[in-house]
């Protein structure tokens, strides 16, 4: 039976009963038959001010973005709203049972918790009536409060499954909505005008409660820190004075004499109990104003004498107060009177040390210093030691209160019975604090004793030694899965022995060294005691675990969050699924943490084989958020996912590292692969030293990482430096951007371009590449999408090279079905596509939907993921704006294109005699022959008209070029067509108007790829001249000063492409002096060589190479003639 | 035991080298905000990153507002993450308030520490006679009141401040950190802060320290940098960078690192 609305209201206060309106009017408008909870949520959430939305925030999940989680929160309010039966009244739909039922539980609880009148008095504060009826009457009807409604709706199950859909934990609302942030409570007070009604009251009640002794807010407990450092001065074995030093020093020292003083307990008991404060502060003064020495020694004598009583007594000693240092190095005629003093102080600290204090302050070390300068031995005579007091509590009035008011509030919300399991991780923590080092020293020996005595037992101490008990149940659990639960007995014992010395070690702390009782645990005993009893309770579930009651096991899990752990006791649903995938979060958690304390320790040895380590983000991003173990947001769906996949393949797993590689693998998602090249990367890294200049680029990026990348590249491509440079630096600009997880999204970012010419370069580039990021060169798929349906070269120099590879399988498919293949076969790779410009409009049309989209599709229109790849697309030519890149306008002996053509000829050797004009220049040493003519032949005019003409007719001028020296057999087929390419290119002009579509697309493209980099062409005649240089002092070592030797141009194109393509660098010189060194000793025995004789090195046309020498694509042996 | 304590405040070693370096944040951030830095030292350098306990990235429960008063408490922290880390020298790079906490630390142990390298210190943020700490008692209190009211406009307000230099993601960046902290514990950790007052210590510090300052930086006034070189007991350099901010490791660190790197150097 509903109920009115107007009777409803009567129960609420009024800020709650318009939220109530509201919800009617959502109700309404939507003409529903009744207002329900979920109405409520609805207008509550778009409240102006919405608390529940302020608590949302404070609660929601950091791993959405809040606009998305509160989209999809209003989204599935909506949905269920939409489910609702509507109905058509006039009236305003009445509140449903269970909206009414809420308000009765909240009313309920705001009875039972009296802090609640103050609330309530206060919220009323405004009208002056309402303090009367909240406090003295007893009140017909309690008003319901609007925090208090919210609370009890989130209590809702239909509510909950909502908030649940969003991503939202009912509980963690809960707990932000009991535990506002300070400024909602700030201005809810300062409106009351009456803090310290309210304050007092919660504090004692709070002091009441926990038996805390908690004093006037605001004063004691910030002391407290300075006294705490003081007593831990004065109780230390040495038992030495302190002197505080500092600028709030003076503050600080009056606060702990006065304390002491009064003999609060708690700031120094144990052996300095009962201290006896003595001030002779006036009685310096006197003496350095007045000269009046007299009372001061009647007060040295008192001194004395008390001394003497508590020698006698065996007990309590005495604390010299001498305030202000500055008092004694007052700069007075009178100065002289301290000397005196001093040394008396000192021979009384002579005789009564451990019983004796002298205490003072001094506001700059530098005062201190002068005193020092003038009584040297101060230090030593008095005892004395130093210590920084960097804040005062006078001025933090302000502050303290609110904190306790932070506090009381847990308290407060007595709705939940949790806030004391609140603390139980906190104990854990605090326990590495209360002990001090000594007792801290002695517990870990203990500890590891007991440890030792278990590990006999327990196979899983030898890996989680050195974690904290718990720790290593959850490390058993995750790493043994169903081993066997006997171990799990043994650890259970272990840990609750541990937990039991913790306790012990406590005590005799405190006991002994008076360490004041801050920390939780000891404040309240009852929480000391949870993870006590935590550990047996521990091993129990874990065998619940098996029996698959996995529930149980997630409420008990000790680093659960426990807003969880309140989920699960009040909106446990009976289903499996959901409680297991709430269970293996729980255990990635512990797993983090496992993995997260484990860090530290495994850095020291595994460095270098733990490659993820170097990727903070990663780690960190995963782990982060996470690990502190009670407050865990709730865990995002994707995530989810990941973790169960993580938690299953654990257990299967059993060498721990292992766990934590493959985990992070798989929340580092696709870069996953780049790890083990980045293990070899790094290794570079720890070579490399630290000093290198930053290159300039406004982008950031890993320096090692680049330094590494760029290392390997030089090594491949050594004349390339600029190109190298960009190349290094964009991969490794790319890579950073992977890791700091922005970097998959910008599509195109694993695009690089290379224009320009030294086409080999660029290969080899790309294949180092491959080897830097994916470990092997054979990672890298190289196509030429210019040469897609041609033939191939048969003799071609560079035909070896597996440039088309895929020419003769290439029948019958299309080249985007080509590269898809490839790509499908190597999906981790770099990519190299070359002479993109010159590829049909189906590859056009594919690359385009690539670079958008991340997706290389096939002609079936069957997509492949290329986010894994690097994609580098080559073009000879040169993008406008950048003409900067030579491209064979200068006067080129050896343009590419030449090289290009080179073929795999033997080479010989033979002998003449000295041509007519050899004759003529008096000695010719070793030349290259018809240089002069093939370089007049490649000037621009000849090209241009050559242009014209058709490709194949092209080459044939081509080859005209070299008409005298190469029979003009079928060279015209066996010519490269690169060479046709480098032609076009080097003219642009004409491509450009045959073509215009297609060069606009390929600039288009080339405008989305990450970077470009333009490459130098290949200096040939540099190398030319060395060639010859080489051979000709090669020549004069093994046949004399007196033989000429021609080299064929032919053969010198070919040597020329083989020092290109050679991998080793001296690989040409090397084969100078083997090969031809050989065969010309060979020729120069042979034959007797007259100085007129010119040796001739020529290509034996027809003949293919069939030895090559080691490392360069030449010939083994030279034939002679 | 001290395990607890590395895990509760994300205690991460990084990087390869025989030397320690610890990268410590400053109040508002968390140690991500060396993210930029930490690459370029991770090669020569094991870094030692860990979160204060007022970062946001903290869990809140662990703030104890009856322990973290003063910067002593902070101090013991990074001891004892030192200890249980098993350091025995170190370099340090402390931001602000974590500058505070590195002369501190230095001055109790200062076997522990080859190097300091202070980012927009300051002893003193409050104008006292002779000191020009850059802030006055009443504007503080209105700060604190801002926060207070409404603690997201606040940081909205401050975070393009506090960076300075016009770098949106720095800003962005900032602003996530500062808002990560609950509002209480921020506010807490920025009266601690301010109430703190260095002075008189300063002189106790014998490590070499290297102070890095920018050239305009809201908190800091650079005459405090000057105070620091000339109060500092140990040998100090100061070292002004070319840009704006109380933040150069978020907003500059290609400018920040050289420096870094040859501060650490000597």
């Amino acid at each position: 039976m509903p109920t009115s609305v107007t009777a409803a209201r009567q129960f609420l206060t009024e800020e709650t009963a318009s939220a109530l309106d509201e919800a009617v009017a959502v109700a309404r408008r939507r003409s529903h038959a009744q207002t329900t909870s979920l109405h409520a949520v609805s207008a509550l959430l778009s409240l102006p001010s919405s608390t529940l939305r302020e608590a949302c925030t404070r609660a929601r999940s950091s791993a959405y973005p809040s606009r998305l989680q509160f989209r999809a929160l209003e989204l599935s309010v909506g949905v269920s709203l939409d489910r609702l039966p509507s109905s058509k009244s006039d009236e305003d739909p009445p509140i449903s049972n269970s909206l009414m039922a809420a308000i009765k539980r909240s009313q309920a609880s705001q009875r039972r918790h009296p802090e609640s009148y103050h609330l309530q008095q206060l919220h009323s504060s405004n009208n002056s009536n309402a303090i009367a009826t909240g406090c003295s009457q007893a009140q017909a009807i309690l008003k319901v409060e609007l925090k208090y409604l919210i609370l009890s709706i989130l209590d809702d199950p239909i509510v909950s499954r909502v908030f649940g859909e969003a991503g939202f934990r009912s509980c963690d609302i809960k707990l932000a909505l009991v535990r506002p942030p300070v400024t909602q409570v700030s201005s809810r007070f300062s409106r009351a005008h009456c803090p310290p009604i309210f304050l007092c009251n919660l504090t004692d009640s709070v002091s009441g409660r926990v038996g805390y002794n908690l004093l006037f807010p605001g004063q004691e407990d910030g002391v407290d820190e300075n006294c705490k450092r003081i007593s831990e001065v004065m109780a230390k074995n040495s038992g030495k004075s302190p002197l505080l030093v500092g600028v709030c020093a003076i503050e600080a020292l009056r606060a702990f004499t006065e304390s002491l003083t009064k003999g609060k307990s708690g700031i120094l008991d144990g052996d300095l109990a009962g201290l006896i404060v003595i001030s002779i502060e006036k009685e310096i003064n006197e003496i350095v104003n007045e000269g009046n020495e007299e009372k001061m020694g009647l007060k040295l004598k008192e001194v004395e004498a008390t001394l003497e009583k508590c020698n006698g007594s065996g007990g309590g000693g005495v604390v010299l107060h001498f305030g202000d240092l500055k008092g004694l190095i007052f700069d007075g005629a009178l100065g002289d009177f301290v000397s005196p003093l001093v040394l008396r102080l000192a021979s009384l600290m002579e005789v009564y040390r451990r019983r004796l204090w002298l205490m003072g302050a001094v506001d700059s070390v530098e005062i201190y210093r002068k005193f020092c300068d003038k009584f040297p031995n101060v230090e030593k005579d008095w005892d004395l030691q130093l210590l920084p007091i960097t804040s005062s509590k006078s001025s933090f009035d302000g502050a303290y209160p609110k904190s306790s008011l932070m506090r009381s509030f847990v308290p407060f919300g007595g709705l939940f019975p949790t806030p004391s399991d609140l603390k139980s991780p906190l104990s854990g923590w605090n326990q590495s604090i209360p002990r001090c080092n000594l007792c801290n020293e002695k517990y870990e020996q203990e500890v590891d004793a007991l440890k030792k005595a278990g590990s006999a037992v327990s196979v899983a101490d030898q890996y989680s030694e050195n974690l904290p008990s718990w720790l290593r149940m959850a490390a058993v659990d995750t790493g043994k899965g169903e081993d066997v639960a006997k171990t799990k007995a043994g650890e259970s014992m272990l840990s609750a022995k541990v937990f039991g010395l913790q306790k012990k070690w406590n005590d005799i702390c405190q006991r002994v060294h008076c360490t004041p009782t801050f920390t939780k645990s000891d404040i309240n005993p009852s929480m000391s005691q949870v993870p006590i009893v935590k550990g047996p309770q521990f091993s129990m579930d874990q065998k619940q675990t098996s029996n698959g009651d996995l529930s149980i096991n997630e409420s008990l899990f000790p680093n659960q969050s426990p807003g969880r752990q309140i989920h699960m006791q009040t909106n446990f649903l009976p289903k499996s699924t959901p409680s297991i995938s709430c269970t293996s979060e729980g255990r990635n958690m512990n797993f983090h943490s496992v993995l997260h304390v484990d860090v530290p320790s495994v850095t020291q040895q595994t460095d270098k084989d733990v490659p993820w380590f170097h990727h903070p983000q990663q780690s960190l991003s995963s782990c982060s958020g996470r690990t502190p173990s009670s407050f865990v947001p709730p865990v995002t769906t994707d995530l989810k996912l990941g973790t169960i996949y993580a938690s299953t393949t654990q257990e299967s797993k059993t060498t721990k590292s292992l766990n934590h590689r493959e985990h992070l693998q798989r929340f580092s998602g696709s870069v996953s692969t780049e790890f083990d090249a980045n293990s070899e990367v790094t290794s570079y890294q720890f070579a490399q030293s630290s000093s290198c200049s930053v290159p300039s680029s406004g982008e950031q990026f890993d320096l090692g990482d680049y330094k590494s990348i760029k290392k390997a590249l030089a090594e491949k491509v050594g004349w390339q430096d600029e190109a190298v440079n960009s190349v290094s630096q964009a991969v490794s600009q790319v890579r950073h951007k992977y890791r700091s997880f922005r970097g998959i999204n910008c599509k195109g970012d694993n695009w690089l371009t290379f224009l320009g010419p030294d086409r080999v370069g660029k290969k080899r580039i790309a294949s180092a590449l491959a080897d830097v990021l994916f470990g092997s060169q054979e990672c890298l798929v190289s196509l030429d999408l210019s040469s897609q349906g041609k033939l191939g070269h048969p003799n071609s120099i560079f035909e070896c090279k597996e440039l088309n590879r895929h020419d003769e399988m290439s029948r019958g498919k299309t080249v985007s079905d080509l590269i898809a293949e490839e790509l499908r076969k190597k999906p981790h790779s770099v990519v190299f596509l070359e002479n993109v410009d010159k590829a049909d409009y189906g590859v056009q049309h594919s690359l385009d939907l690539a670079i958008r989209t991340g997706k290389f599709p096939d002609s079936h229109g069957r997509e492949i993921s290329i986010n894994n790849m690097v994609l580098i697309t080559t073009s000879s030519s040169i993008t406008k704006g950048n003409v900067n890149v030579i491209c064979g306008n200068k006067d080129v002996k050896f343009p590419e294109r030449r090289i290009l053509g080179a073929k795999n000829w033997q080479m010989q050797i033979l002998v003449g005699s000295a041509s007519d004009d050899a004759g003529k220049s008096n000695y010719m040493g070793v030349r290259v022959t018809t240089v002069k003519e093939a370089s007049t032949f490649t000037s621009a005019n000849k090209r241009k008209t050559r242009n014209a003409v058709e490709s194949s007719e092209l080459e044939k001028t081509d080859t005209g070029e070299r008409e005298h020296k190469v029979p003009r057999s079928c060279l015209d087929l066996n010519f490269p067509v690169e060479e046709a390419d480098e032609e076009d290119m080097g003219l642009g002009l004409s491509k450009s108007e045959s073509s215009e579509s297609s060069e606009n697309w390929w600039e288009e493209l080339f405008s989305q790829v990450y970077k470009k980099i333009h490459f130098k062409p290949f200096d040939f005649d540099e190398v030319a001249d060395k060639i010859v240089k080489e051979i000709s002092s090669q020549c004069q070592r093994t046949v004399g000063t007196e033989v000429a030797l021609e080299i064929d141009e032919e053969v010198m194109v070919q040597m020329l492409a083989a020092a290109w393509l050679s991998d080793k660098k001296e690989a040409i010189e090397d084969w100078v002096a083997e090969v031809l060194g050989r065969s010309l000793a060979e020729a120069g025995q042979k034959y007797n060589l007259t100085p007129q004789s010119v040796l001739k090195l020529v290509a034996y046309k027809g003949d293919v190479v069939k030895e090559q020498a080691p490392g360069i694509r030449l010939p083994a042996k030279i034939n002679l003639n | 035991m001290g395990y607890n304590l590395l895990e509760a405040l994300n205690v991460r070693v990084v990087g390869s080298g025989d030397r320690y370096l610890v990268l410590a944040h400053g109040s508002g951030t968390d140690q991500s905000v060396w993210q930029r830095i930490l690459p370029l030292f991770t090669p020569s350098f094991r870094i030692i990153l860990y979160d204060l306990v007022c970062a946001g990235s903290v869990n809140p429960d662990y703030f104890d507002f009856s322990r973290y008063t003063t910067l002593d408490p902070y101090v013991d922290d990074l001891l004892n993450i030192l200890k249980a880390l098993g350091v025995d020298r170190c370099a340090y790079v402390g931001h602000s308030v974590s500058a505070m906490i590195g002369i501190l630390a230095s001055i109790r142990r200062p076997q522990l520490f080859s190097k300091l390298i202070l980012i927009g210190a300051s002893p003193r943020f409050l104008n006292d006679k002779d000191y020009h700490g850059g802030f006055e008692q009443g504007e503080i209190e209105k700060v604190f009141s801002a926060m207070e009211t409404n603690y997201e406009a606040w940081v909205n307000g401050f975070a393009p401040l506090a960076v300075g230099a016009d770098v949106p993601t720095a800003v962005r960046e900032f602003s996530r950190t500062l808002f990560n902290m609950r509002p209480d514990i921020s506010l807490f950790v920025s009266r601690t802060v301010f109430n703190s007052d260095l002075r008189g210590v300063l002189g106790l510090v014998s490590v070499p320290c290297c102070v890095i300052q920018t050239a305009r930086d809201v908190s800091v006034p650079a005459s405090v940098a000057e105070y620091l070189r000339t109060h500092l007991g140990g040998r100090t350099t100061v070292e002004i960078l070319r840009t704006e901010g109380h933040l150069p490791h978020l907003t500059a660190p290609a400018l920040l690192a050289p420096v870094l790197r040859r501060a650490l150097a000597r």
